[in-house]
């Protein structure tokens, strides 16, 4: 019964993966992939991708990048998650109806509507706010070395948060009432409630977002190739757009992507490890 | 659970009202955005609600450039990608419902196995589909690539849905094993000790009781796979075999294409998915915590 499932993992996960790390210490470009010949350069692609400067800015951009959206998502998620909870507020029931949107929204999509939000001279955030009165010069939201890289981690956390805040809330919802209603008793106020209860309770459910979302965000793509395509400038290169320009653009040095492509997959493995230690430790299911 | 005072409950309504605005921003954008004309959005760029509204730009994408509307009248250039919306549509079904079915098939029968099996291997199984949701696409595509391209299979359907299959079943397989491990084995039981055999038992009895598992499952298949570019992008250059995502990413950087185009397109592609989650959001909710957390 597992047939299936075994040759799906071995043919499109297992052997892609080895045949990457065989990749990276090989010479591939257009000309050796129309001869079908690969030249064995051994550690030469990840020498070169070591000492590329582009590369080390995209990993410097990746690990902020990665910091500033997981951090607030698992801080936006849990305040939202006790937002929607208060089932006797009646706009908190409106906001969970909502709360799932971002997630129908594809990345390519989300992408181009935050590069409509935030371009320079058309863009509808701009346009709110002037019509708001509050600026009366445009902001160059993305458009400027500066602030893009935290400009393209607001449409990543809008699209990825949904999925957080529905791990939080089932978690909420797993405390037991009488823990509440016990320290209520015994005088403690709603933030001691909060911290002497809610937190430690949340711990595990944070501790999985925070592996999974790192692991994501490492390999953001999407908001990436359509707000600001790395630029301006390298401001937001990330590993992924890394690996994916050194590869499929000119000059093709599909050796160099490999190599950089496995380096980011190294560090994600990493993470997985983590997860796996953490979550699935005595494996009962 | 406890009563909420006054100001209380008005700090709550306040900050409910942020919460749902910020959710609405960008859909307000796209929906704005594409009906007006890229003239108007010149015009006045400091003006949020339309000059004026017109459906133009849907018409154009929807009529392939046959009728081009008020709008397009002098514009001499139209993205040729735009002009196969319907095949682009297609294709992108296309490949959702082929992966949505296969991950359940195959997702289904191995994540029962490790529900109700308690092997080393099956163990290690299930801890093989923890890691491999952590592959990054980036990493399989440059492979991919080089041995379809071998292949000679770089431009067919068929190639992007057997990538995006495997890509997936490992999350098919974690959201389901925990359904499966929470249906009772008497049934089963019951049944095989009559002479069913555990194929059968699978399909008569196991099945039927999981609907609501694999309806949860085959949504959340459905739109990752709808919203899926970087796979069918690597594999598929030519117009005929291009999925909604891969025609919506084409116009980026295409210096003739304006946000008032851009956003009627996304506006199509992003409203099926909507749709579903709007109609389906409890299965989605709970296949989602199913698949993070073990159950």
């Amino acid at each position: 019964m597992n047939l299936p499932t075994l040759a799906f993992l071995a043919a499109i996960l297992a052997y892609p993966v080895i045949y990457a790390g065989y990749l990276s210490v090989h010479k591939v470009g257009l000309a050796q992939l129309r001869r079908g010949e690969f030249p064995f350069t051994g550690w030469e692609n990840y020498g070169r991708v070591l000492e590329d400067p582009l590369f080390w800015v995209a990993i410097k951009n990746t690990l902020i990048f990665t910091a500033i959206t997981v951090v607030s998502e698992v801080v936006i998620a849990v305040a939202i998650a006790l937002l929607i909870n208060q089932a006797g507020v009646w706009t908190s029931r409106v906001t969970r109806f909502l709360i799932l949107l971002p997630y129908a929204i594809p990345p390519i999509c989300n992408g181009l509507i935050w590069s409509f939000m935030y371009s320079f001279q058309f863009g509808f955030l701009n346009r709110l706010l002037f019509s708001a009165g509050v600026i009366d010069q445009p902001i160059n939201w993305a458009g400027n070395p500066d602030t893009a890289l935290y400009a393209v981690t607001v449409p990543y956390i809008w699209r990825t948060l949904p999925f957080a805040i529905i791990l939080v809330h089932a978690a909420l919802q797993g405390i037991p009432r009488e823990l509440y209603e016990q320290a209520a008793i015994d005088g403690a106020n709603a933030w001691h409630r909060f911290r002497q209860i809610t937190l430690p309770m949340l711990q595990q459910i944070i501790a999985i977002i925070l592996i999974l979302r790192t692991a994501f965000a490492f390999a953001v793509f999407e908001e990436i190739l359509a707000i600001t395509q790395g630029g301006p400038g390298d401001a937001t290169w990330v590993a992924a757009w890394y690996s994916y320009k050194i590869s499929f653009s000119p000059p093709n040095n599909f050796g160099m992507g490999a190599a950089s492509a496995f380096i980011l997959a190294l560090m994600i493995a990493a993470i997985a490890l983590v997860y796996l230690r953490a979550v699935y430790r005595r494996v009962t299911l | 659970m406890f009563k909420l005072s006054r100001p209380a409950k008005l700090a709550l309504h306040v900050a409910n009202l942020v919460v749902i605005a910020v959710i609405l921003l960008p859909l307000a954008a796209v929906l704005l955005g594409s009906v007006q004309s890229e003239k108007a959005l010149h015009a006045d760029t400091r003006r949020v609600l339309p000059l004026e509204v017109t459906a133009d730009n849907f018409v154009v994408i929807l009529t392939q450039g046959a009728q081009k509307g008020r709008i397009f009248d002098q514009a001499t250039y139209l993205p040729d990608n735009i002009k196969r919306f319907y095949r682009a549509f297609a294709n992108s079904l296309i490949v959702a419902a082929s992966v949505t079915a296969l991950t359940l098939l195959f997702g289904a029968l191995s994540a029962y196995t490790i529900a109700r099996l308690r092997y080393r291997w099956t163990l290690f199984l299930l801890q093989a589909n923890i890691v491999s949701r952590f592959v990054p696409a980036i990493v399989l595509m440059i492979p991919l690539y080089i041995v379809i391209r071998s292949l000679g299979q770089l431009n067919t359907l068929g190639g992007v849905i057997i990538a995006e299959t495997g890509f997936l079943l490992p999350y098919a397989i974690l959201i389901l094993a925990p359904y499966f491990d929470a249906i009772p084995s008497e049934l089963e039981e019951a049944a095989r000790i009559d002479g069913c055999t555990r194929f059968r038992a699978f399909f008569h009895i196991v099945l039927p009781l999981a609907t609501p598992a694999l309806a949860a499952c085959g949504v959340i298949m459905f739109i990752v796979s709808w919203h899926e570019l970087l796979i069918p992008l690597i594999l598929n250059a030519r117009p005929d075999f291009m999925t909604l995502p891969v025609v919506i990413a084409s116009l980026v950087g295409d210096l003739f294409v304006f946000f008032n185009l851009m956003m009627a397109i996304c506006l199509l592609a992003l409203l099926p998915t909507v749709v579903l989650v709007m109609l389906l959001q409890r299965y989605i909710v709970e296949g989602l915590a199913a698949g993070a957390v073990k159950g």
